[in-house]
């Protein structure tokens, strides 16, 4: 989230889409309702199916599954057309006044500049801004004039030299890491220009925003309707309540747009996300109180996950893997160190330039005293990825039996999919199988699944270690929620019988591991122990390392005694650090993830505190918890000021220029660089070489275009209205082995499947509670009540549900709250599943012994390994399917 | 007597207006069920079941949400999920949590036969007492709300007690702490009209929800669990909530004419009788011998 | 009191007896007495707080809830006994109607101008289909509400009238009994020996039932 939890309640709307929070996220839902009853805030629900959040919304409109880019489009082109638009905003802290290079060409064949189809890959080097200075016309509008009065003399010329860079992520926290440049050959790598060409009028016709509101042009009501089946009014019946915030030019008000993987789970999944990022920041509510582009995470700790390095292109605090054309740490760190590329008249943080600094105390608290200068930081031992690694890849290799051994730890691989049959497949091929969970689940009983005979459980080979972990209760340590607060909890009570705490489990493993290398190092044939061998592992027990050791270890300390020439300010050599404003790149500290750093300082855990005073009475609370960055509630939060510093709503001030004591002041901390007078024109999206909020996104930042373009799910009941030619998202990856097969409407698939979770379930585990399932007992289908007519479906009928994939068998649900769409001129039928049952836990154990397998499918049998180019999400939202009694 | 420090003064984690707050739970309590807020989370229905102790109950899949179909002897609070079409085509998706209505008149009090199995508090919580009680159902006959529900293996009748137990302690009822919503609301019967009525003149001005209303039947004598309803017009469309519940006008004759004529009839009866004795004397049988001539 | 019938002190003549009643008849009439004698009690506990004291003198409530119901079987079985043995006793003759319009008389004891009455007269027959009658609508409404879990919560608006009409009916039921034993025992001495000894005099007879003993003992006067 840019914002948080608490700052839903400051909004006066709310889209909320891709995601049902009230029903996977009722506890945070209660700022929603806060908001609804104390500021008579509106909330849009937009989904395929009307949903919990829906039965409380102000207005809801049912779409297809899949066609949430066309909706959005639709949206911007609303906004653009009805001057919904924070002009102040727009022209100052976004890239709309940048002028994009000649050459680059919009999707209108579905298509942008650069694209190679037989690698199915963009060369992105026309995806740029142009080189030059203020081209804005002398006889702009007025607004424009306003707009210049504050802006500063010329600056000096930037540095010259700008690094190669991989556009890093401009929100770390929610937007999925972009793919990096990775083992492409990095011959001709373009870079941005250090002075691009800009015209504030927003009248250049290759500025952002013509070429925005060129591509969008096409979204019109009409199109938006043929293709996501809305009812056209209702279309604009939410377009107009969402944007109505900025009728007649007010900026006083505020919407927030909340998602979560309604949105992730497609073959373009980010680029969704980027087009709400869009609207947030063409009417300028991102960096405001109550406003932002909100995730929310699905698990309690999916935060801290992706945080500390939860994809396999990142290492904590999202700094990118090495790949092998990394030669040294030098052109390593000068690779992933962007450097500013701006308007030349205008300021810019780049805060990732600090990106050394984080890398070096990163390596310094992996490898202590053995990363030295002198070895380069001990960058050799850091793996370096030469392909991508993402989830999907594992199970295909396995698949592919290139992968010989996997260990599942807190996660349900079999379940969780997509495509379970592979993956199940997968693991009969496999050597060994080690899973460390608090269930017997479906993954290490995966020679259990529904269809294997005794006989074929006989020929599988795999050797399964099943190690009993611990729950969330068992255990101390920090949860980091989707607002960013790191959270310290005590743990509730002990693991029970022989389940240990999953890291005691992890520390005796790598203890034996390295206990190995020590025997052997010096025998022929054992290849690099020092990564092993040299690896920190200082903590009072080798065995059980406490949470607390390393907690302290991810905030990071001193290694030397520091002095701040600034402030006079001096840290000791061995104690904590008070934030990443003092990591350096000089070996003298060291830092697990840079993020962290500030929440364990001398003064103790900041995790820990629950200070529950709120001046502001905004919800910021910022004695409570924790909030990475640097105990920042709201990011960008510079953006909740007019370019003058005055905050567009005083009432919900997050920050603001003080001219007196020359700095930014305010009820939140600044996410900007403090003592930057507004005449600097500092742009307020610090982690962006621009200091803008980019509407194109130049470069290789998104794999699939610099604006995000309406395409198909990789199964769809039609055609792409706007290119039927070019139907699927032009890079998205599929699979080639026999399992991975995918299903067209000729072939009798043609109902629009989703998948998702309910309040009573969590997951594939809590069929093993007995109250979670007394609250919903087994597996159901929603189907609207025109398809439960046609077939004759009556409710609570067994129903077979088939993909080109695999099949599953549930009860039906007919409900009114799914209708037949009209897409394209043609009847379309959605169904929804829920995800959370297969073939362990209390019914599901005791059906499998009485030998009544067939209703004990895992969901994601139907499920396509179809995955966003971005993200490596796979697409579990709007494939096909089939419905017939079963 | 004073609860006074366990009084809610500050939530932590909640800013603005603190619902409940310095609200005295001495007298008078009342639930407050907002049901435009209600996401049908059934927090509350977990709550229940935890804090009274009762285990899972087999369910099956009835083409619904709803965790079953009615509340059960074992299982007190059921969230009803209702979906209405309305006339402008939109959904509803209707969400009542259903439970006891701690009727100021109580039916079930009003048709127990047993002395002390049904008792009303002073704070307005009818709670029944399963020592005392016999098994006989007159309450089930007597509840317009149809709550009580029988054991047939104890042959005990069971209900919501509103938590009497915890709300004896100064503590919330269980299924209003669990509440992540706030859509449950706690307090005296004063406040929680008064909370009501504000949000229902909220939503009528603010919302397209013209026919909100606060659901506080007076045929019982009013409820310590009252509801903000979308529609107050139509209460039933919420899983039954009847329009205008009464103690069943049968009942009323039963236990109030019936009962007494039936008691006076019996007195007088016998007084009668004994009179007739009295005046009359037993028959005589004539003999065979005096009728002869 | 006795159950010899009461004659002048100063004859002494040894009495005539006749059979009033056989012993299976007897025996169908006590058990129905006492489960009805039972069922009163217990249905007055039931009924008004005043008499819940006698829950506790029968063994407390659910004591009388769980024996209540099977009392009201036995009774009903005893019930469609004496009807299969009475129905043609209890048939409504041109007798009865002029014995109606004698109750007054009948009433106040002046039973000479009473019509003469087959085996039993116009009160007892009244009495009787009463009780007949009214142990139906008891029986009916008290299967459901001795099972009123079994009645599907839809239809739970009948439970009210059902119970109405069960105390109700009882109570007419009361009255008839009241009026039954008072009759029997303080009334119309010797017929509670008809009762218990199955015998009646035969100046008993004729004097309270002269065309049945008429025609049981083919005299005519």
């Amino acid at each position: 989230m840019t914002n948080g939890w608490i700052d839903i309640k400051n909004t006066d709307v709310m889209l909320i889409m891709g995601g049902n929070p009230a029903e996977n996220h009722p506890c945070g839902f209660k700022w929603a309702i806060e908001a609804k009853k104390n500021r008579n805030a509106k909330i849009i629900s937009v989904d395929p199916r009307f949903t919990r959040t829906s039965s409380v919304a102000d207005h809801y409109v049912q779409i297809r599954a899949g066609s949430d880019i066309a909706f959005l489009g639709g949206i911007i082109n609303y906004i653009v057309n009805n001057g919904r638009i924070n002009k102040e905003y727009v022209v100052n802290y976004t890239n709309a006044a940048l002028i994009i290079k000649e050459g680059f060409k919009l999707p209108d064949d579905g298509i942008f500049s650069g694209y190679d189809p037989q690698g199915m890959k963009y060369d992105v080097s026309s995806w740029n801004y142009e080189e030059g200075g203020d081209l804005t016309p002398k006889d702009a509008t007025a607004f424009a004039a306003t707009a210049s009065v504050l802006v500063k003399p010329p600056a000096p010329p930037a540095a010259k030299g700008a690094a190669v860079h991989a556009a890093p992520a401009a929100k770390p926290p929610k937007v999925a890491p972009k793919p990096a440049a990775g083992a492409a050959p990095p011959a001709i790598v373009a870079t941005l220009p250090p002075n691009v060409a800009y015209d504030r009028s927003l009248q250049h016709e290759r500025c952002v925003y013509q070429l925005l509101k060129k591509q969008y042009s096409k979204y019109t009501p009409e199109m938006v309707s043929k293709i996501t089946g809305a009812d056209p009014e209702k279309f604009l019946k939410a377009a107009e309540i969402f944007t109505s915030i900025r009728d007649k030019g007010d900026t006083k008000k505020v919407g927030t747009i909340i998602y979560s993987v309604g949105w992730t789970q497609h073959t373009y999944g980010a680029q969704i996300i980027r087009t709400a990022a869009m609207i947030q920041l063409l009417m300028g509510n991102v960096g405001r109180t109550g406003g932002g582009v909100n995730a929310l995470r699905g698990h309690s700790n999916i935060q801290g996950a992706t945080d500390m390095a939860g994809i396999f292109d990142n290492l904590p605090g999202y700094l990118k893997v090495p790949t092998p054309a990394d030669k040294d740490f030098g052109s390593y760190t000068k690779r992933i160190t962007p450097t500013s590329a701006k308007p030349k008249e205008w300021d810019s943080f780049n805060y990732w330039s600090n990106t050394p600094k984080f890398a070096v105390s990163l390596m310094k608290a992996l490898y202590g005293d053995a990363a030295k200068k002198e070895n380069d930081w001990a960058f050799d031992y850091l793996p370096k990825i030469d392909r991508k690694y993402s989830w999907v890849e594992i199970w295909d290799g396995m698949y592919r039996g290139k992968v010989k051994g996997l260990m599942a730890w807190g996660m349900n691989g079999v379940a969780i999919g997509p495509n379970s049959q592979k993956n199940i497949d997968a693991l009969k091929k496999a050597d060994w199988l080690v899973v460390c969970d608090i269930y017997p689940e479906e993954t290490s009983s995966f020679w259990q699944s529904p269809g294997i005979t005794e006989d074929e459980q006989k020929k599988i080979n795999t050797t399964v270690y099943r190690l009993p972990g611990a729950g969330f209760a068992e255990k101390d340590g920090t949860f980091v929620n989707s607002a960013r607060w790191l959270k310290w909890k005590d743990k509730a009570l002990d693991p029970p019988g022989d389940a240990k705490l999953d890291h005691e489990i992890l520390a005796s493993i790598f203890l034996k591991v390295k206990q190995l290398y020590q025997q052997e190092k010096d025998k022929p044939g054992t290849k690099f122990p020092d990564a092993i061998l040299n690896l920190t592992w200082q903590y009072v027990n080798p065995k059980v390392p406490t949470f607390t050791e390393m907690a302290k270890e991810l905030n990071g300390k001193a290694l030397a005694d520091l002095k701040d020439d600034k402030t006079g300010q001096e840290i000791k050599a061995g104690q904590q650090l008070p934030g990443f404003a003092w990591l350096k790149d000089d070996g003298t500290t060291m830092c697990g993830n840079w993020l962290y750093s500030g929440s364990w300082t001398e003064a103790g855990a900041q995790t820990q505190r629950r200070g529950q005073e709120d001046p502001s009475g905004l919800g910021i609370y910022p004695n409570y918890a924790w909030s990475w960055p640097a105990n920042r509630r709201v990011l960008y939060n510079r953006a909740s000021c007019d370019i003058n510093g005055k905050p567009w709503d005083a009432d919900r001030m997050q920050v603001r220029w003080n001219d007196g004591q020359q700095k930014w002041v305010g009820n939140d901390v600044p996410d900007f660089k403090v003592d930057s007078h507004p005449k600097d024109h500092m742009g307020p999206f610090i982690m962006t070489p621009e200091g803008t909020g980019r509407l194109f996104v130049p470069l290789a930042g998104m794999a699939d275009g610099p604006f995000p373009e309406h395409y198909e799910p990789m199964e769809s009941p039609v055609d792409n209205l706007f290119h039927p030619k070019q139907n699927n998202n032009p890079v998205v990856k599929k699979y080639t082995t026999d399992r991975d097969k995918y299903g067209t409407p000729k072939d009798g698939f043609d109902v629009v499947c989703t998948t998702y979770r309910l309040t009573e379930h969590y997951h594939y585990w809590t069929k093993n509670n007995p109250v979670n399932s007394q609250l919903v007992p087994e597996p159901f289908i929603e189907i609207s009540e025109d398809m439960a007519k046609e077939k004759g479906i009556n409710g609570g009928d067994k129903l077979k549900v088939t993909s080109a994939r695999g099949e599953y068998y549930g009860k039906a649900m007919v409900t009114k709250r799914i209708k037949a769409l009209t897409i394209a001129d043609k009847k379309i039928y959605p169904i929804g599943i829920p995800i959370h049952w297969a073939y362990r836990g209390i019914r599901e154990d005791r059906e499998r012994k009485a030998g009544n397998t067939t209703y004990l499918n895992p969901i994601n049998m139907l499920s396509p390994t179809a995955i966003d180019p971005n993200a490596y999400t796979p697409e579990f939202k709007g494939f096909l399917v089939k419905v017939e009694k079963a | 007597m004073s609860n006074g420090p366990l009084e809610i003064k500050a939530i932590s984690g909640h800013s603005g207006p603190v619902p409940g707050q310095g609200v005295s739970r001495d007298y008078d309590v009342c639930k407050l069920v907002d049901t435009t807020t209600c996401i049908g989370c059934k927090a509350c229905e977990v709550a229940c079941l935890e804090w009274n102790g009762y285990e899972f109950r087999e369910t099956t899949f009835d083409n619904t949400y709803q965790t079953m179909p009615d509340t059960a002897w074992n299982f007190w609070n059921l969230i009803r999920f209702n979906e209405h079409e309305n006339s402008d085509g939109t959904i509803s998706w209707l969400m009542r949590k259903d439970q006891c209505m701690h009727c100021e008149d109580p039916g079930c009090l009003a048709a127990c036969p047993a002395e002390g199995a049904i008792v009303q508090y002073q704070n307005g919580i009818v709670d029944f007492n399963q020592a005392n009680c016999i098994g006989c159902q007159y309450c089930v006959t007597g509840c317009p709300f149809d709550i009580p529900k029988f054991n047939s293996v104890t042959k005990k009748v069971y209900k919501c007690t509103l938590c009497s137990d915890r709300v004896g302690a100064g503590l919330e009822p269980a299924c209003i702490k669990a509440c992540p919503t706030g859509c449950l609301h706690f307090g005296s019967k004063d406040d929680m009209k008064a909370l009501a009525n504000k949000r229902v003149d909220q939503l009528k001005a603010n919302t397209s929800y013209k026919d909100a209303g606060v659901y506080d039947p007076d045929g019982v004598g009013g409820t310590h669990v009252i509801y903000v309803l979308h529609d107050a017009k139509n209460p039933e469309k919420y899983g039954g909530l009847p329009a205008d519940p009464r103690v069943p006008l049968m009942v009323r004759l039963w236990k109030g004419p019936l009962k007494w004529l039936g008691g006076m009839g019996m007195i007088f009866g016998v007084l009668g009788v004994f009179m007739h004795r009295v005046k009359y004397g037993p028959k005589h049988v004539d003999r065979v011998e005096e009728k002869r001539p | 009191m006795s159950g010899g019938a009461v004659v002048r002190p100063s004859v002494a003549v040894p009495e005539e007896q006749v059979i009033r009643y056989t012993f299976p008849e007897r025996v169908g009439h006590w058990i129905n007495g006492i489960a009805y004698t039972y069922l009163l009690a217990t249905g007055l506990a039931l009924f008004t707080p005043h008499m819940y004291w006698l829950a506790a003198v029968l063994g407390g409530g659910p004591t009388i809830r769980f024996w209540h119901p099977w009392m009201g079987v036995l009774y009903m079985i005893t019930i469609f006994w004496m009807h299969s043995t009475w129905k043609k006793d209890m048939v409504t003759t041109a007798e009865d109607r002029e014995w109606q319009k004698h109750m007054k008389d009948y009433v106040e004891n002046r039973d000479d101008k009473m019509p003469p009455q087959h085996r039993f007269n116009a009160g007892q027959k009244q009495f009787w289909w009463v009780m007949f009658y009214a142990s139906l609508i008891l029986l009916l409404t008290g299967i459901v509400m001795w099972f009123p879990e079994e009645v599907p919560p839809g239809v739970h608006w009948v439970l009210p009238i059902v119970v109405f009409i069960h105390s109700a009916t009882a109570l007419i039921t009361i009255a008839g009994f009241l009026i039954h034993v008072y009759m029997s025992v303080f009334v119309t001495p010797g017929s509670m020996k008809g009762m218990l000894d199955g015998q009646v005099s035969a100046d008993w007879a004729r004097t309270h039932h002269r065309l049945w003993y008429e025609k049981i003992t083919g005299r005519r006067k």
